[in-house]
């Protein structure tokens, strides 16, 4: 009897529960396996063939199982066309989604169960929804935040903390904006003025390579040059020593009051360099954003001068600067000028601040007979003696002030008058023509204008008004140990300016000390040509004897300086008024960290001025 | 007393209110309020203060606490959402002023700069707030708009009877095409396969399905060879009709899902660039006082 397949179909019910189980034999020791229905055993799955595969029995407990068209079932998990089954190991053959299970049965025959493998794959309403199986909106959150604060914070504390230095700095990420020019070399060196993690920047730090205090400047240029700054830092002094500066500050009103109180208490005071000397900021606050970067840092007025010292006595009850009213200059009474005098002359002498007022003018006591109206009268010897100079000795004119006034290097002030260069083309010295040179007596030093002419016999011939730099014959005739008496007497050399005493054979003579800077509280620029200065003046500026009455003045003891009032003609006024109007500003005479010059211009003096000598940054 | 509450309570479930006219836009006027405010405060204050605007400012101190302070509080939405409160704020009214106060930011967040802008964490945290703003601008759109055109498009039917009517087609392809030979039932079997309905986010949100199985099944059927019976020309006659009408109800279906995506994508950069932003923040806050 032939070999039978018991065939036993097994089929899931859709909606679950016991699944459907059909039986039938097939006769004949073979059977065709595919999808038409004409088949043995039907697989209605598309991937199968119509007629798939054949199979029969091919000895005692074994099937021979081949494929029809080329393609291909597997067994063991192996793609084949053909196989030889073992029954008895109950072996399985997979036809696309179905699974042929082979098993014995009595009589030698071949159980064949036939299972279906459903596909359990539904979509749900639910699967409308979006889900991003890589970027899911959570991970992707914690991803990137995680990624942002290792990059943005955790990274650049480490690289603080460590001090370990990496090809990009990871700091640079946290500078909210450039550093100006003069301190771009510190822009990878956060460190070198936030000193302190959580501490604002204070004081000490910017001093440390910008203090003016004796002792401390070697300090402050030697820390700048460790530091590798190519530019030699300015060096500034405070206003006031910080106590009284903090004393004698009103506490802040309207909107600014917020903010002051606000960083008070947060340890970001409002006193500091940083307040207004301000980094990390663009250049200009105008309105473009590219502009440049400044070469300075950028200056923010915290304070301005009124709002301390518009009633300063109240805060500061040791003052003795004056209130100004809470008015712009010529608004108000500025105080008038205190001048700087001489009241004692002398190796230590003496100087004095009086004010200018008219009613009671101040006089001097330089110790010198000088009246600047003899000098200035163009009609007078003075003028005559001036023209036979002539121009090629730097006259040929009656005197003016340049004449004797030479202005400093700057041009802004005078150079100290020096006796032999300032009065000596008329005023000579020479006391004696020896060998065809003259020679000259020494100026300032009378023990050695004594010494230079004891025992000499002078005689010279000539006229009794002798030309500079020749001799004045007649008063030199004296001979022996009193022929330096000749000199301090009257028509004598040294007499006509300086005050003579005798004691005896002894000489005396006053002590002379000129003032060098009468208003040493302000700055005046005399090198501008609306104050007498070179180039061309607005209309309405000054010359020199629009200010100095030197035409006028008899005696030595004036104080030919002008009050304010000089100033208002121009300052504080409107073009309108005056086409050589100007600022009238607290700062057009008087700077915060100089109180005694005008403030600089911003950016002044140029940095390139500051740069260090290719020797110094060696 | 309490008839009085229970009458305004009557009235105010019977005329739906949404979360944009909550309480007759309550916070979008305190919003507005807030913006004129500061826009005001900073024209009159930035002018007179010794320095440029910027954040180190005592107006920018101001201004970014109170950005910093809002943020924080925005973005508590998230947990607030998922708590069930019997409290007096209810969530339409957190998500209103959530809405209106998150907008505000722009202003708020913007002054806070002092218009001062560079490569750095600072700017970073900013470009972050505005991505946020912006796809939360997205997601005000697409919640005043969407819900009425995806009513619009799926008309009376669910979505699962969408599901349905695909799993049922494909079922009615299936059994169309057991007759056929190797060649066509291959065909068929890659519509009822391979055919996806929804895609990967990108094809969701453009609705771009040109590589889609059914259609492709389509124009691969009828490139096939003449059937050599009438059986199997019937079948592929049949089968044809089918694979039309389980296109239309994919259109259907991913249009749907379209909008939906919409309606939900603009939470995919909301979300993570929220978390992103607070890291940032956390990054310019700590930097900025670090080195004060």
């Amino acid at each position: 009897m032939a070999q039978e397949f018991h065939l036993r179909l097994i089929t899931q019910r859709a909606g679950g529960g016991d699944p459907i189980v059909r039986d039938r034999s097939i006769s004949g020791g073979e059977a065709t396996i595919g999808r038409a229905e004409t088949n043995d055993i039907v697989l209605a799955d598309l991937t199968i063939d119509l007629a798939h595969a054949r199979m029969r029995f091919s000895g005692p407990g074994r099937v021979r199982i081949e494929a029809v068209g080329g393609q291909t079932f597997q067994v063991g998990g192996r793609e084949v066309q053909g196989a030889d089954l073992d029954i008895s190991a109950r072996p399985e053959v997979v036809f696309g989604s179905y699974t042929v299970a082979f098993g014995p049965a009595p009589d030698d025959d071949a159980l064949v169960i036939v299972t279906r493998e459903e596909d359990e794959h539904h979509l749900s309403p639910s699967d409308f929804s979006l889900k991003a199986q890589v970027f899911g909106r959570r991970r992707m959150s914690w991803i990137l935040g995680a990624g942002i604060l290792l990059l943005c914070l955790v990274l650049p504390l480490v690289a603080v903390l460590s001090g370990s230095k990496l090809l990009i700095n990871p700091q640079k990420q946290w500078q909210a904006g450039a550093l100006s020019k003069s301190h771009a070399f510190l822009q990878d060196d956060c460190k070198a003025c936030h000193a302190n993690a959580f501490v604002a920047v204070r004081d000490d730090t910017c001093q440390s390579c910008h203090d003016a205090t004796p002792g401390m400047a070697e300090k402050a240029l030697a820390r700048s040059r460790d530091l590798g700054s190519p530019f030699k830092p300015l060096l500034v002094a405070d206003h006031a020593p910080r106590e009284r500066l903090s004393d004698g500050t009103p506490p802040p009103k309207g909107l600014g009051a917020i903010g002051f109180y606000a960083q008070t208490l947060l340890g970001h005071p409002t006193d500091r360099c940083a307040s207004c000397h301000i980094e990390h900021t663009p250049a200009g606050k105008g309105p473009d954003p590219q502009a440049p970067l400044s070469d300075k840092p950028k200056l923010a007025v915290v304070h301005d001068c009124e709002s301390c010292h518009t009633d300063l006595s109240k805060r500061l009850e040791s003052t003795s600067i004056a209130n100004t009213p809470d008015k712009r200059f010529p608004n108000f009474e500025h105080a008038p000028f205190k001048a700087m005098i001489v009241t004692e002359a002398g190796p230590k002498p003496k100087f004095q601040r009086a004010p200018l007022t008219s009613a009671q003018a101040p006089t001097e006591k330089n110790g010198l007979i000088f009246p600047h109206d003899l000098h200035m009268d163009p009609l007078g010897g003075v003028a005559r003696q001036a023209i036979d100079l002539g121009k090629g000795a730097g006259y040929g004119a009656a005197l003016e002030c340049a004449s004797c006034h030479r202005p400093d290097a700057g041009g802004k002030a005078f150079r100290p008058i020096e006796m032999e260069r300032d009065c000596g083309s008329c005023h000579s010295l020479a006391f004696v023509r020896e060998g065809g040179q003259l020679r000259y007596l020494p100026h300032g030093e009378l023990q050695k204008v004594v010494d230079t002419l004891a025992g000499r016999t002078l005689i010279a011939p000539g006229a009794e008004r002798a030309r500079p730099r020749i001799l004045r014959a007649s008063i030199y005739t004296a001979s022996g140990a009193s022929a330096y008496r000749a000199a301090f007497s009257p028509g004598g050399a040294c007499y006509d300016c300086h005050t003579i005493t005798w004691e005896g054979d002894t000489v005396r003579m006053a002590p002379v000390s000129l003032t060098q800077r009468y208003l040493p509280k302000g700055g005046f620029d005399h090198s501008v040509p609306e104050h007498g200065g070179p180039g061309t003046s607005k209309k309405g500026g000054f010359k020199c004897a629009d200010c100095h009455a030197a035409k006028t003045s008899d005696r030595t003891a004036d104080v030919l300086i002008p009050d304010i009032a000089k100033c208002a003609t121009c300052h504080g006024k409107t073009t309108a008024q005056i086409a050589a109007a100007d600022d009238a500003d607290c700062t057009t005479c008087h700077a915060f960290h100089r109180p005694g010059q005008a403030t600089p211009t911003p950016g002044h003096p140029p940095l390139k001025a500051l740069q260090w000598t290719k020797v110094a940054s060696r | 007393m309490s008839d009085v509450a229970g009458h305004t309570e009557r009235v105010r479930q019977r005329t739906h209110e949404g979360f944009l006219a909550y309480k007759g836009f309550r916070w979008a006027q305190v919003a507005t309020a807030l913006c004129v405010v500061a826009v005001g405060v900073y024209f009159v204050a930035a002018s007179r203060l010794a320095e440029p605007p910027s954040g180190g400012s005592w107006l920018g101190y101001l201004l970014g606490t109170m950005s910093a302070g809002l943020i924080v509080w925005l973005a508590c939405l998230g947990i607030r959402k998922r708590v069930i409160t019997a409290g007096h704020y209810s969530l339409k009214a957190w998500v209103s002023a959530h809405v209106y106060l998150g907008l505000s930011l722009v202003v708020l967040g913007t002054l806070h700069t002092g218009f001062q802008f560079g490569w750095n964490v600072h700017t970073l945290a900013y470009a972050l707030m505005m991505l946020v703003i912006a796809s939360g601008a997205l997601g005000i759109w697409a919640y005043a708009t969407l819900p009425e055109r995806l009513h619009g498009n799926r008309g009376e039917t669910t979505r699962k009877q969408m599901i349905e009517a695909v799993e049922s087609l494909d079922r009615q392809l299936a059994d169309l095409a057991q007759p056929l030979d190797r060649a066509g039932a291959e065909v068929v079997r890659r519509s009822i396969e391979d055919t996806e309905m929804g895609g990967g986010f990108w094809t969701r949100l453009t609705n771009d399905h040109r590589g889609c199985a059914n259609k492709r099944a389509m124009v691969q059927l009828r490139a096939l060879p003449n059937p050599p019976s009438a059986r199997q020309a019937e079948a592929l006659t049949r089968i044809e009709q089918v694979m039309k009408q389980k296109d239309a109800v994919l259109t259907k279906a991913r249009r749907q899902m379209q909008i939906t995506a919409m309606l939900e994508g603009w939470l995919f950069v909301h979300i993570p660039a929220t978390f992103a932003l607070l890291a940032a923040l956390t990054a310019h806050i700590v930097s900025v006082f670090a080195y004060w």
